[in-house]
């Protein structure tokens, strides 16, 4: 079966209460994702910044955008998606944490930059490990910031994944916040 | 009480309290169990945090574009074809490619996105476009910059060879190669000196050494984008730790840098009397265990006179490596001085 089809059929299944599924569709979502966000660099049109939710809604749109995908399908899409996205977001962070320097014949010395990127990469490991905790006390708040954060959605896209008032989710990810960066030890600059 | 219960009660009294002023925080919270209390106090203090408010851009860009071999053979950048991916670092990668009519190129690219600032971008654009005019035959020849899709490129001239690092790292170097090569690196540094472009990350890396012996020294003018050097301590202030991506630097850096002072050609003359230092002792006058032993060592330690680690090493050039290392920049001779003093010593041997 061709990846759209099986994709789409795991979200159905896993919309009638069937767990297996989920397991099953995570690492196609995930390998989607990837091979999406490389595919994007080599392609035509090369924007400078790319949005985690705009990877995540052109693969819908392509996976599971097919006439027979229902409204169901499409919020079980985005709840996997933000998962596969963090995880993705997380493995890239560690991999750069830890990412071999460079020891070819040139050697950049432009290095010497401190780039917004490693910043971002230490918050999300932070981030990543924190939510960890956050979710065995409250499994709702870390999908919410799991959305919000990793997949980039907005407060109305997150209601609409989680089939929860936009109320639920402000005062969730308010929360969340809160607690998750008094637990990071008083958060950022 | 259930810590389920207690949970409820916190998420409750926490967004009761958050839009109340400060003293009235004080009574809503008075009936809760001391337990409870404390966490919403503790939670109340920390909200307001501006910490993680947006998705993390940079690194899902960094995701997409910095894929190893993000670029592959065949590829365009300018009129230049990628072949082969040499090295990736924190801020783009160098590839080795061609120009249409064959000739070989290095080609860096740096990505956008992975520069600090805007005014850092624009900075590069002119560095590159100076360092284009540079040149010499110690000096790694810039052939064009530009923009490109995958971001800003630098177009070199290929250079075969190993770095100084390498070369360093593969045993002691003898007295006449060590003249040989110090005069080719002072001549680089004079050239460019005298045409007021600045090197500002002098240090083995940036240096290749050809099969046949000459001396090439890299990324004149392009080092250092961010200006003056910072010390930053991990991003979460945790360890303290000074980023390992410095400390290769630390090494060669003058004391005014470290004092967040303007280079200056002065500047650039130490980084090179502490690699040809290091070059003719075998021992890299600041060594230290640690990045802060390194600090001290270039602040304060006494340099020990080259010749009393190696035997052999003549009165002239102990002087001279002692003057291009002296804390104070206006003792330090110029670059043209240090090649006079190299050339008038080799006569004589």
């Amino acid at each position: 079966m061709n990846p759209e089809g099986e994709i789409t059929g795991l979200l159905t299944a896993w919309g009638k209460g069937d767990q297996n599924a989920l397991n099953e569709l995570m690492p196609l979502v995930y390998n989607e994702l990837h091979r999406m966000a490389r595919r994007a660099w080599s392609g035509q049109n090369q924007g400078h910044t790319l949005q985690p939710t705009a990877l995540i809604n052109e693969a819908y749109l392509k996976l599971a955008g097919s006439a027979n995908a229902s409204f169901q399908d499409r919020r079980h899409f985005f709840a996997v998606a933000c998962t596969a996205m963090r995880q993705i977001l997380v493995n890239h962070a560690k991999s750069r944490q830890t990412g071999k320097r460079g020891n070819g014949q040139f050697v950049l010395s432009l290095d010497e930059v401190q780039p917004a990127v490693n910043q971002e990469a230490a918050e999300v490991v932070a981030l990543h490990e924190a939510l960890e905790r956050l979710q065995a006390i409250d499994e709702r708040k870390s999908r919410v910031v799991e959305m919000r954060y990793f997949g980039g959605l907005s407060i109305e896209e997150t209601a609409e994944a989680l089939g929860v008032s936009v109320i639920t989710v402000n005062r969730d990810w308010r929360l969340a916040r809160t607690w998750l960066i008094r637990e990071m030890g008083g958060g950022g600059s | 009480m259930s810590p389920q219960a207690d949970w409820e009660e916190i998420e409750r009294l926490f967004h009761a309290a958050i839009d109340l002023p400060v003293d009235e925080r004080q009574a809503l919270l008075a009936s809760a169990s001391a337990p409870v209390r404390a966490e919403v106090e503790s939670l109340l203090k920390a909200d307001g945090e501006t910490f993680f408010a947006a998705p993390p851009a940079h690194l899902a860009a960094d995701l997409v574009e910095h894929q190893p071999g993000a670029l592959t053979a065949g590829q365009r950048i300018g009129k230049y074809e990628i072949e082969s991916l040499i090295t990736i670092g924190g801020m783009g990668e160098v590839y080795r490619a061609h120009d249409p009519s064959g000739i070989p190129v290095a080609l860096k690219i740096l990505r956008r996105h992975l520069v600090a600032s805007p005014h850092a971008v624009a900075r590069f654009e002119t560095e590159a476009r100076a360092a284009s005019a540079l040149h010499h035959p110690n000096i790694v020849t810039v052939l064009e910059s530009g923009d490109s899709p995958a971001g800003m490129f630098i177009a070199m001239e290929w250079v075969e060879g190993r770095t100084f690092r390498e070369t360093l790292n593969a045993g002691a170097v003898d007295a006449a190669q060590a003249l040989d090569w110090a005069r080719q690196a002072a001549r680089a540094l004079a050239a460019a000196h005298a045409a007021e472009i600045l090197h500002r990350d002098i240090k083995p890396e940036n240096i290749i050494i050809r099969p046949d012996g000459v001396l090439k020294v890299l990324d004149f003018g392009l080092a250092r984008l961010a200006g003056p050097v910072r010390l930053e301590m991990n991003s979460r202030g945790a360890s303290g730790t000074i980023s390992g991506t410095l400390s290769g630097t630390l090494l060669y850096m003058s004391p005014e840098i470290f004092r967040g002072e303007v280079a200056s050609s002065a500047a650039d003359v130490f980084s090179l009397g502490a690699l040809l230092y290091e070059m003719w002792t075998g021992q890299h006058p600041f060594a230290g265990e640690t990045p802060l032993d390194v600090f001290e060592a270039i602040e304060c330690r006494p340099v020990a006179a080259p010749s009393t680690l190696r035997a052999g090493i003549p009165p002239e050039i102990d002087a001279l490596l002692l003057r291009m290392l002296d804390r104070d920049p206006a003792l330090r001779p110029a670059a043209d001085e240090v090649c006079g003093v190299l050339n008038r010593f080799s006569a004589k041997t």
